[in-house]
Protein backbone atom coordinates (compact mmCIF):
# COMPACT_ATOMS: atom_id res chain seq x y z
CA UNK A 1 0.00 0.00 0.00
CA UNK A 2 2.71 2.39 1.03
CA UNK A 3 4.69 1.59 -2.06
CA UNK A 4 1.78 2.45 -4.33
CA UNK A 5 1.36 5.82 -2.66
CA UNK A 6 5.02 6.67 -2.90
CA UNK A 7 5.56 5.56 -6.49
CA UNK A 8 4.15 8.63 -8.31
CA UNK A 9 5.85 10.95 -5.86
CA UNK A 10 9.20 9.25 -6.41
CA UNK A 11 8.74 9.36 -10.14
CA UNK A 12 8.02 13.08 -9.98
CA UNK A 13 11.07 13.58 -7.80
CA UNK A 14 13.28 11.70 -10.26
CA UNK A 15 11.84 13.73 -13.13
CA UNK A 16 12.55 17.00 -11.33
CA UNK A 17 16.07 15.83 -10.53
CA UNK A 18 16.75 14.87 -14.14
CA UNK A 19 15.41 18.22 -15.34
CA UNK A 20 17.53 20.15 -12.86
CA UNK A 21 20.70 18.24 -13.61
CA UNK A 22 20.43 18.62 -17.39
CA UNK A 23 23.83 19.54 -18.74
CA UNK A 24 24.72 23.21 -18.53
CA UNK A 25 27.79 24.15 -20.47
CA UNK A 26 29.98 27.07 -19.59
CA UNK A 27 32.75 27.93 -21.96
CA UNK A 28 34.61 30.33 -19.70
CA UNK A 29 36.29 27.93 -17.32
CA UNK A 30 36.54 24.25 -18.18
CA UNK A 31 34.50 21.76 -16.14
CA UNK A 32 33.16 24.23 -13.61
CA UNK A 33 29.49 24.33 -12.78
CA UNK A 34 28.43 27.54 -11.08
CA UNK A 35 26.05 27.38 -8.12
CA UNK A 36 22.38 27.79 -8.93
CA UNK A 37 20.17 30.71 -8.04
CA UNK A 38 20.41 34.44 -8.11
CA UNK A 39 23.28 36.15 -6.38
CA UNK A 40 22.78 39.69 -7.52
CA UNK A 41 24.42 42.24 -5.34
CA UNK A 42 23.02 45.65 -4.60
CA UNK A 43 23.56 48.43 -7.10
CA UNK A 44 26.71 50.28 -6.23
CA UNK A 45 26.34 53.98 -7.02
CA UNK A 46 29.51 55.19 -8.70
CA UNK A 47 30.64 58.82 -9.02
CA UNK A 48 30.40 58.49 -12.79
CA UNK A 49 28.08 55.97 -14.37
CA UNK A 50 30.79 54.08 -16.24
CA UNK A 51 29.43 52.23 -19.28
CA UNK A 52 31.27 48.89 -19.50
CA UNK A 53 29.14 47.92 -22.48
CA UNK A 54 30.36 50.80 -24.68
CA UNK A 55 33.99 50.01 -23.87
CA UNK A 56 34.12 46.23 -23.78
CA UNK A 57 31.28 45.25 -26.09
CA UNK A 58 30.87 47.94 -28.74
CA UNK A 59 34.47 49.06 -28.92
CA UNK A 60 35.89 45.65 -27.98
CA UNK A 61 38.52 46.97 -25.61
CA UNK A 62 40.27 44.17 -23.74
CA UNK A 63 39.43 44.02 -20.01
CA UNK A 64 43.14 43.99 -19.23
CA UNK A 65 43.73 47.24 -21.11
CA UNK A 66 42.23 49.17 -18.21
CA UNK A 67 42.38 46.56 -15.44
CA UNK A 68 46.01 46.05 -16.26
CA UNK A 69 47.11 44.90 -12.81
CA UNK A 70 45.08 41.71 -13.03
CA UNK A 71 47.81 39.80 -14.82
CA UNK A 72 50.61 40.85 -12.50
CA UNK A 73 49.21 41.35 -9.04
CA UNK A 74 46.66 40.20 -6.52
CA UNK A 75 44.10 42.82 -7.45
CA UNK A 76 42.76 43.74 -10.87
CA UNK A 77 42.64 47.36 -9.81
CA UNK A 78 40.84 50.40 -11.11
CA UNK A 79 42.79 52.28 -13.77
CA UNK A 80 44.24 55.67 -12.91
CA UNK A 81 42.38 58.67 -14.29
CA UNK A 82 45.32 59.30 -16.60
CA UNK A 83 44.41 56.11 -18.44
CA UNK A 84 40.85 57.39 -19.01
CA UNK A 85 42.19 60.75 -20.15
CA UNK A 86 44.57 59.05 -22.56
CA UNK A 87 41.58 58.50 -24.81
CA UNK A 88 39.03 60.92 -23.46
CA UNK A 89 41.06 64.07 -23.94
CA UNK A 90 39.99 63.67 -27.56
CA UNK A 91 37.18 61.10 -27.67
CA UNK A 92 33.57 61.98 -26.79
CA UNK A 93 34.52 65.19 -25.01
CA UNK A 94 31.01 66.57 -25.47
CA UNK A 95 29.33 63.88 -23.33
CA UNK A 96 28.30 64.91 -19.79
CA UNK A 97 29.99 61.87 -18.18
CA UNK A 98 33.27 62.70 -19.87
CA UNK A 99 32.96 66.33 -18.86
CA UNK A 100 32.51 65.21 -15.26
CA UNK A 101 35.62 63.04 -15.62
CA UNK A 102 37.56 65.97 -17.08
CA UNK A 103 36.51 68.05 -14.09
CA UNK A 104 38.01 65.47 -11.75
CA UNK A 105 41.13 65.35 -13.93
CA UNK A 106 41.59 69.10 -13.87
CA UNK A 107 41.06 69.24 -10.12
CA UNK A 108 43.78 66.55 -9.92
CA UNK A 109 41.44 64.26 -8.03
CA UNK A 110 40.50 60.71 -8.80
CA UNK A 111 36.81 59.85 -8.95
CA UNK A 112 35.93 58.01 -5.72
CA UNK A 113 35.13 54.69 -7.39
CA UNK A 114 33.53 52.14 -5.12
CA UNK A 115 34.47 48.49 -4.89
CA UNK A 116 31.88 46.11 -6.30
CA UNK A 117 33.50 42.70 -6.05
CA UNK A 118 34.98 42.19 -2.64
CA UNK A 119 36.04 39.04 -0.86
CA UNK A 120 36.23 38.99 2.95
CA UNK A 121 39.45 40.08 4.65
CA UNK A 122 40.31 36.53 5.64
CA UNK A 123 40.55 35.38 2.04
CA UNK A 124 43.73 35.35 0.01
CA UNK A 125 42.91 35.66 -3.67
CA UNK A 126 45.29 36.55 -6.48
CA UNK A 127 44.16 37.55 -9.94
CA UNK A 128 47.55 36.87 -11.49
CA UNK A 129 47.61 33.17 -10.70
CA UNK A 130 44.08 32.65 -11.94
CA UNK A 131 44.83 34.47 -15.19
CA UNK A 132 48.00 32.44 -15.60
CA UNK A 133 46.06 29.22 -15.22
CA UNK A 134 43.04 30.09 -17.35
CA UNK A 135 44.47 32.51 -19.93
CA UNK A 136 48.20 32.48 -20.39
CA UNK A 137 48.85 28.81 -19.61
CA UNK A 138 45.53 27.67 -21.04
CA UNK A 139 46.05 26.18 -24.46
CA UNK A 140 43.64 27.47 -27.07
CA UNK A 141 42.64 30.47 -24.99
CA UNK A 142 43.53 33.69 -26.75
CA UNK A 143 44.19 36.77 -24.70
CA UNK A 144 41.57 38.56 -26.81
CA UNK A 145 38.93 36.33 -25.23
CA UNK A 146 39.97 37.10 -21.66
CA UNK A 147 36.54 38.58 -20.88
CA UNK A 148 35.14 35.04 -20.96
CA UNK A 149 37.47 34.10 -18.12
CA UNK A 150 36.68 37.28 -16.19
CA UNK A 151 32.98 36.58 -16.68
CA UNK A 152 33.16 33.41 -14.64
CA UNK A 153 33.48 35.34 -11.42
CA UNK A 154 32.37 38.80 -12.50
CA UNK A 155 29.44 37.95 -14.76
CA UNK A 156 28.92 39.39 -18.23
CA UNK A 157 30.27 42.82 -17.39
CA UNK A 158 30.29 43.46 -21.14
CA UNK A 159 26.54 43.84 -21.04
CA UNK A 160 26.42 46.06 -17.97
CA UNK A 161 26.89 49.75 -17.62
CA UNK A 162 28.07 50.07 -14.04
CA UNK A 163 29.44 46.74 -12.89
CA UNK A 164 27.22 44.77 -10.57
CA UNK A 165 27.95 41.69 -8.52
CA UNK A 166 26.12 38.74 -10.05
CA UNK A 167 28.10 35.76 -8.76
CA UNK A 168 28.07 34.66 -5.12
CA UNK A 169 31.88 34.74 -4.65
CA UNK A 170 31.52 32.64 -1.52
CA UNK A 171 33.50 29.61 -0.44
CA UNK A 172 31.18 27.16 -2.17
CA UNK A 173 31.61 29.08 -5.41
CA UNK A 174 35.40 28.94 -5.15
CA UNK A 175 35.61 25.33 -4.01
CA UNK A 176 33.34 24.06 -6.76
CA UNK A 177 35.67 25.47 -9.40
CA UNK A 178 38.77 24.33 -7.53
CA UNK A 179 37.45 20.78 -7.36
CA UNK A 180 36.49 20.74 -11.03
CA UNK A 181 39.83 22.12 -12.18
CA UNK A 182 42.16 20.39 -9.74
CA UNK A 183 42.88 23.60 -7.90
CA UNK A 184 44.49 23.41 -4.48
CA UNK A 185 42.21 22.09 -1.75
CA UNK A 186 44.40 23.13 1.15
CA UNK A 187 42.61 25.52 3.57
CA UNK A 188 45.63 27.76 3.95
CA UNK A 189 45.84 28.35 0.20
CA UNK A 190 42.93 30.77 0.54
CA UNK A 191 42.24 31.31 4.22
CA UNK A 192 44.61 33.61 5.97
CA UNK B 1 40.82 21.06 3.12
CA UNK B 2 37.58 20.75 1.27
CA UNK B 3 34.91 18.25 2.23
CA UNK B 4 36.16 15.87 -0.46
CA UNK B 5 39.65 16.14 0.89
CA UNK B 6 38.46 15.52 4.44
CA UNK B 7 36.59 12.39 3.44
CA UNK B 8 39.29 10.97 1.20
CA UNK B 9 42.48 11.92 2.95
CA UNK B 10 41.44 11.98 6.56
CA UNK B 11 43.59 9.07 7.65
CA UNK B 12 46.55 10.65 5.92
CA UNK B 13 46.29 13.79 8.00
CA UNK B 14 45.79 11.82 11.18
CA UNK B 15 48.84 9.58 10.87
CA UNK B 16 51.98 10.15 12.88
CA UNK B 17 55.37 10.21 11.25
CA UNK B 18 56.11 6.65 12.32
CA UNK B 19 53.16 5.42 10.29
CA UNK B 20 54.35 7.30 7.25
CA UNK B 21 52.47 10.46 8.03
CA UNK B 22 51.54 13.04 5.51
CA UNK B 23 54.12 12.35 2.88
CA UNK B 24 53.27 14.44 -0.13
CA UNK B 25 55.17 17.44 1.11
CA UNK B 26 55.90 20.29 -1.30
CA UNK B 27 58.06 22.03 1.27
CA UNK B 28 59.09 21.35 4.81
CA UNK B 29 59.66 24.68 6.48
CA UNK B 30 62.06 24.38 9.35
CA UNK B 31 64.11 26.52 11.65
CA UNK B 32 67.31 26.48 13.62
CA UNK B 33 67.82 28.80 16.59
CA UNK B 34 71.28 29.28 17.99
CA UNK B 35 70.98 29.94 21.73
CA UNK B 36 74.65 30.92 21.86
CA UNK B 37 73.75 33.92 19.73
CA UNK B 38 70.46 34.72 21.43
CA UNK B 39 70.81 37.72 23.73
CA UNK B 40 67.20 37.70 24.88
CA UNK B 41 66.48 41.16 23.48
CA UNK B 42 62.88 40.33 22.54
CA UNK B 43 63.22 41.97 19.11
CA UNK B 44 61.77 38.82 17.53
CA UNK B 45 58.76 39.01 19.80
CA UNK B 46 58.16 42.66 18.97
CA UNK B 47 58.54 41.98 15.27
CA UNK B 48 56.03 39.18 15.56
CA UNK B 49 53.53 41.52 17.22
CA UNK B 50 53.93 43.95 14.34
CA UNK B 51 53.81 41.40 11.56
CA UNK B 52 51.02 39.17 12.76
CA UNK B 53 48.48 41.64 14.19
CA UNK B 54 48.99 40.28 17.68
CA UNK B 55 46.72 41.92 20.21
CA UNK B 56 48.14 43.90 23.09
CA UNK B 57 46.18 42.61 26.04
CA UNK B 58 47.35 44.94 28.81
CA UNK B 59 49.02 44.32 32.17
CA UNK B 60 46.01 42.83 33.91
CA UNK B 61 45.36 40.13 31.33
CA UNK B 62 49.05 39.55 30.85
CA UNK B 63 49.34 38.63 34.52
CA UNK B 64 46.57 36.11 33.97
CA UNK B 65 48.70 34.48 31.23
CA UNK B 66 46.40 35.66 28.49
CA UNK B 67 49.12 37.39 26.47
CA UNK B 68 49.07 36.68 22.76
CA UNK B 69 52.83 36.51 22.16
CA UNK B 70 53.27 33.91 19.44
CA UNK B 71 56.99 34.30 19.92
CA UNK B 72 58.06 34.49 23.52
CA UNK B 73 61.44 34.47 25.20
CA UNK B 74 61.59 32.11 28.14
CA UNK B 75 64.15 32.92 30.80
CA UNK B 76 65.94 30.31 32.83
CA UNK B 77 67.96 31.44 35.82
CA UNK B 78 68.94 28.06 37.15
CA UNK B 79 71.89 26.31 35.60
CA UNK B 80 72.04 22.71 36.81
CA UNK B 81 75.50 22.20 35.35
CA UNK B 82 76.94 25.24 37.06
CA UNK B 83 75.35 24.13 40.31
CA UNK B 84 76.99 20.75 39.98
CA UNK B 85 80.33 22.41 39.47
CA UNK B 86 79.75 24.34 42.70
CA UNK B 87 79.84 27.72 40.93
CA UNK B 88 76.34 28.78 41.91
CA UNK B 89 74.28 28.11 44.96
CA UNK B 90 70.83 26.83 44.27
CA UNK B 91 68.10 29.44 44.33
CA UNK B 92 70.44 32.39 43.89
CA UNK B 93 70.55 34.49 40.77
CA UNK B 94 73.77 33.95 38.93
CA UNK B 95 75.83 36.87 37.79
CA UNK B 96 76.23 35.55 34.29
CA UNK B 97 72.56 36.27 33.68
CA UNK B 98 69.70 34.19 32.44
CA UNK B 99 69.59 31.65 29.67
CA UNK B 100 67.08 32.45 26.98
CA UNK B 101 64.88 30.14 25.00
CA UNK B 102 62.80 31.74 22.24
CA UNK B 103 59.66 29.66 22.03
CA UNK B 104 57.39 29.73 19.01
CA UNK B 105 55.11 27.07 17.55
CA UNK B 106 57.37 24.12 16.85
CA UNK B 107 55.33 23.17 13.76
CA UNK B 108 55.44 19.52 14.83
CA UNK B 109 55.10 16.96 12.09
CA UNK B 110 53.31 14.68 14.53
CA UNK B 111 51.50 17.52 16.22
CA UNK B 112 49.55 16.65 19.30
CA UNK B 113 47.16 19.55 18.73
CA UNK B 114 45.96 18.30 15.34
CA UNK B 115 44.18 15.00 16.06
CA UNK B 116 42.16 16.45 18.95
CA UNK B 117 40.50 19.30 17.07
CA UNK B 118 36.82 18.41 16.79
CA UNK B 119 36.31 20.49 13.64
CA UNK B 120 39.64 20.03 11.81
CA UNK B 121 40.49 23.69 12.22
CA UNK B 122 44.08 22.71 12.77
CA UNK B 123 45.72 20.34 10.33
CA UNK B 124 48.99 19.73 8.53
CA UNK B 125 49.55 21.49 5.23
CA UNK B 126 51.56 20.06 2.33
CA UNK B 127 54.13 22.67 3.33
CA UNK B 128 54.84 20.84 6.55
CA UNK B 129 53.15 23.59 8.54
CA UNK B 130 50.74 23.17 11.37
CA UNK B 131 47.88 25.32 10.14
CA UNK B 132 45.19 27.04 12.13
CA UNK B 133 42.08 28.05 10.18
CA UNK B 134 40.39 30.82 12.14
CA UNK B 135 37.10 30.58 10.28
CA UNK B 136 36.80 26.96 11.17
CA UNK B 137 37.81 27.21 14.82
CA UNK B 138 35.00 26.93 17.34
CA UNK B 139 37.19 27.64 20.35
CA UNK B 140 37.07 24.30 22.15
CA UNK B 141 40.68 24.97 23.32
CA UNK B 142 41.38 21.25 23.19
CA UNK B 143 44.45 21.85 21.00
CA UNK B 144 45.95 24.28 23.48
CA UNK B 145 45.49 21.84 26.31
CA UNK B 146 47.14 19.14 24.27
CA UNK B 147 50.17 21.20 23.25
CA UNK B 148 53.15 20.16 25.39
CA UNK B 149 54.88 23.48 24.64
CA UNK B 150 51.90 25.72 25.53
CA UNK B 151 52.34 27.71 22.35
CA UNK B 152 48.74 28.19 21.37
CA UNK B 153 46.95 31.32 22.40
CA UNK B 154 43.25 31.77 22.83
CA UNK B 155 41.29 34.95 22.21
CA UNK B 156 39.32 35.21 25.42
CA UNK B 157 38.15 38.69 24.51
CA UNK B 158 37.57 40.81 21.43
CA UNK B 159 41.01 42.32 21.77
CA UNK B 160 40.75 44.25 18.51
CA UNK B 161 38.28 46.62 20.17
CA UNK B 162 40.90 48.36 22.27
CA UNK B 163 44.20 46.92 21.10
CA UNK B 164 44.73 49.35 18.25
CA UNK B 165 43.07 52.68 19.09
CA UNK B 166 43.04 55.12 16.19
CA UNK B 167 45.32 55.76 14.38
CA UNK B 168 47.16 52.59 15.40
CA UNK B 169 44.73 50.44 13.44
CA UNK B 170 46.57 51.66 10.36
CA UNK B 171 49.52 49.49 11.36
CA UNK B 172 47.55 46.26 10.97
CA UNK B 173 48.93 43.86 8.41
CA UNK B 174 46.32 43.29 5.68
CA UNK B 175 47.88 39.95 4.71
CA UNK B 176 46.30 38.14 7.61
CA UNK B 177 43.07 38.51 9.48
CA UNK B 178 42.53 40.19 12.81
CA UNK B 179 41.22 37.45 15.05
CA UNK B 180 38.07 37.84 17.05
CA UNK B 181 36.98 36.42 20.38
CA UNK B 182 36.70 32.65 20.59
CA UNK B 183 39.40 31.46 18.22
CA UNK B 184 42.75 29.87 18.86
CA UNK B 185 45.84 31.29 17.23
CA UNK B 186 49.54 30.54 17.07
CA UNK B 187 52.73 31.09 15.14
CA UNK B 188 52.31 30.38 11.43
CA UNK B 189 55.97 30.67 10.39
CA UNK B 190 54.77 33.90 8.74
CA UNK B 191 52.66 32.01 6.25
CA UNK B 192 51.68 35.25 4.54
CA UNK B 193 55.30 35.75 3.53
CA UNK B 194 55.61 32.13 2.43
CA UNK B 195 52.50 32.62 0.32
CA UNK B 196 53.92 35.67 -1.43
CA UNK B 197 57.24 33.92 -2.09
CA UNK B 198 55.47 30.86 -3.45
CA UNK B 199 53.18 32.96 -5.64
CA UNK B 200 56.12 34.85 -7.05
CA UNK B 201 58.03 31.64 -7.71
CA UNK B 202 55.03 30.15 -9.43
CA UNK B 203 54.53 33.19 -11.63
CA UNK B 204 58.17 32.98 -12.70
CA UNK B 205 58.01 29.17 -13.15
CA UNK B 206 60.78 28.46 -10.69
CA UNK B 207 61.24 27.03 -7.23
CA UNK B 208 61.35 29.14 -4.09
CA UNK B 209 64.95 30.19 -3.55
CA UNK B 210 66.48 29.70 -0.11
CA UNK B 211 66.68 33.03 1.68
CA UNK B 212 64.27 34.69 -0.73
CA UNK B 213 62.09 35.63 2.21
CA UNK B 214 62.50 35.67 5.95
CA UNK B 215 60.14 35.20 8.82
CA UNK B 216 59.67 38.42 10.75
CA UNK B 217 61.49 37.08 13.83
CA UNK B 218 64.44 36.05 11.70
CA UNK B 219 64.48 39.39 9.94
CA UNK B 220 64.58 41.34 13.17
CA UNK B 221 67.11 39.21 15.04
CA UNK B 222 70.15 41.45 15.63
CA UNK B 223 72.51 38.53 16.15
CA UNK B 224 71.20 36.39 13.31
CA UNK B 225 70.39 33.57 15.71
CA UNK B 226 67.42 32.35 13.69
CA UNK B 227 67.80 30.48 10.42
CA UNK B 228 64.72 29.58 8.45
CA UNK B 229 64.27 27.62 5.26
CA UNK B 230 62.98 24.64 3.36
CA UNK B 231 64.29 21.34 4.71
CA UNK B 232 63.42 19.50 1.49
CA UNK B 233 65.97 21.66 -0.28
CA UNK B 234 69.34 19.94 0.34
CA UNK B 235 71.20 23.19 -0.35
CA UNK B 236 69.32 25.40 2.08
CA UNK B 237 71.09 26.91 5.06
CA UNK B 238 68.74 25.29 7.54
CA UNK B 239 69.18 21.79 6.07
CA UNK B 240 72.92 22.15 6.26
CA UNK B 241 72.72 23.30 9.87
CA UNK B 242 70.55 20.35 10.85
CA UNK B 243 72.96 18.02 9.11
CA UNK B 244 76.01 19.58 10.75
CA UNK B 245 74.48 19.18 14.17
CA UNK B 246 73.30 15.66 13.42
CA UNK B 247 69.66 16.30 14.14
CA UNK B 248 67.13 14.56 11.95
CA UNK B 249 63.41 14.82 11.41
CA UNK B 250 61.21 11.84 12.14
CA UNK B 251 63.00 10.63 15.26
CA UNK B 252 62.06 10.70 18.91
CA UNK B 253 65.68 10.23 19.95
CA UNK B 254 68.66 11.49 17.99
CA UNK B 255 71.55 9.18 17.31
CA UNK B 256 74.30 11.72 17.62
CA UNK B 257 77.78 10.49 16.84
CA UNK B 258 79.51 13.56 18.13
CA UNK B 259 78.36 14.60 21.63
CA UNK B 260 79.93 18.04 21.10
CA UNK B 261 77.29 18.90 18.53
CA UNK B 262 74.86 21.29 20.15
CA UNK B 263 71.65 20.58 18.26
CA UNK B 264 68.54 19.39 20.05
CA UNK B 265 64.81 19.64 19.74
CA UNK B 266 62.62 20.62 22.65
CA UNK B 267 60.66 17.69 24.17
CA UNK B 268 61.30 15.49 21.15
CA UNK B 269 61.00 12.46 23.41
CA UNK B 270 57.25 13.06 23.36
CA UNK B 271 57.34 12.00 19.70
CA UNK B 272 56.02 15.29 18.39
CA UNK B 273 58.71 15.60 15.72
CA UNK B 274 59.13 19.39 15.90
CA UNK B 275 60.58 21.34 12.96
CA UNK B 276 62.66 23.67 15.11
CA UNK B 277 66.16 22.73 16.17
CA UNK B 278 67.85 24.63 18.99
CA UNK B 279 71.60 24.88 19.37
CA UNK B 280 72.51 24.58 23.00
CA UNK B 281 74.14 27.47 24.82
CA UNK B 282 77.70 26.88 25.93
CA UNK B 283 78.82 28.38 29.25
CA UNK B 284 82.26 28.69 30.62
CA UNK B 285 82.46 26.32 33.55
Amino acid sequence: MARVLWAPFLAALVAVFVLLSSPVTYAEVPNAVPPKGEHNGKDVPQPIEFPHDIHAKINEINCMYCHTYARRSKVAGIPPTSKCMGCHSVIATDKPRIQKLTEYWEKRESPPWKKVHDVPDYVHFTHEKHLKRFVFDNEGMEVERVSEVCAFCHGEVKNMTVANKVKPLNMGFCVRCHEANDGPSDCWKCHK
Amino acid sequence: MSLKNILENWSQYRRGHEQGGHHEYEHMWGMAIDLNKCIGCNACSVACYAENNLAIVGKHRYSKSQAMHWMRIERYWDEPELEKAGLVTKGKTIETGASFLPMLCQQCNAATCEPVCPVAATYHTPDGLNAQVYNRCIGSRYCSNNCPYRLRYFNFWSYYEDSWPEPLHMQLNPDLSVRDKGVMEKCTFCVQRIRVAKDEAKMADRKVIDGEFQTSCQQSCPTDAIVFGDMLDPQSRVTKLWKTHQVELGKSKQSKQNPDKRGYRVLEGLNTDPCIMYLERVREV
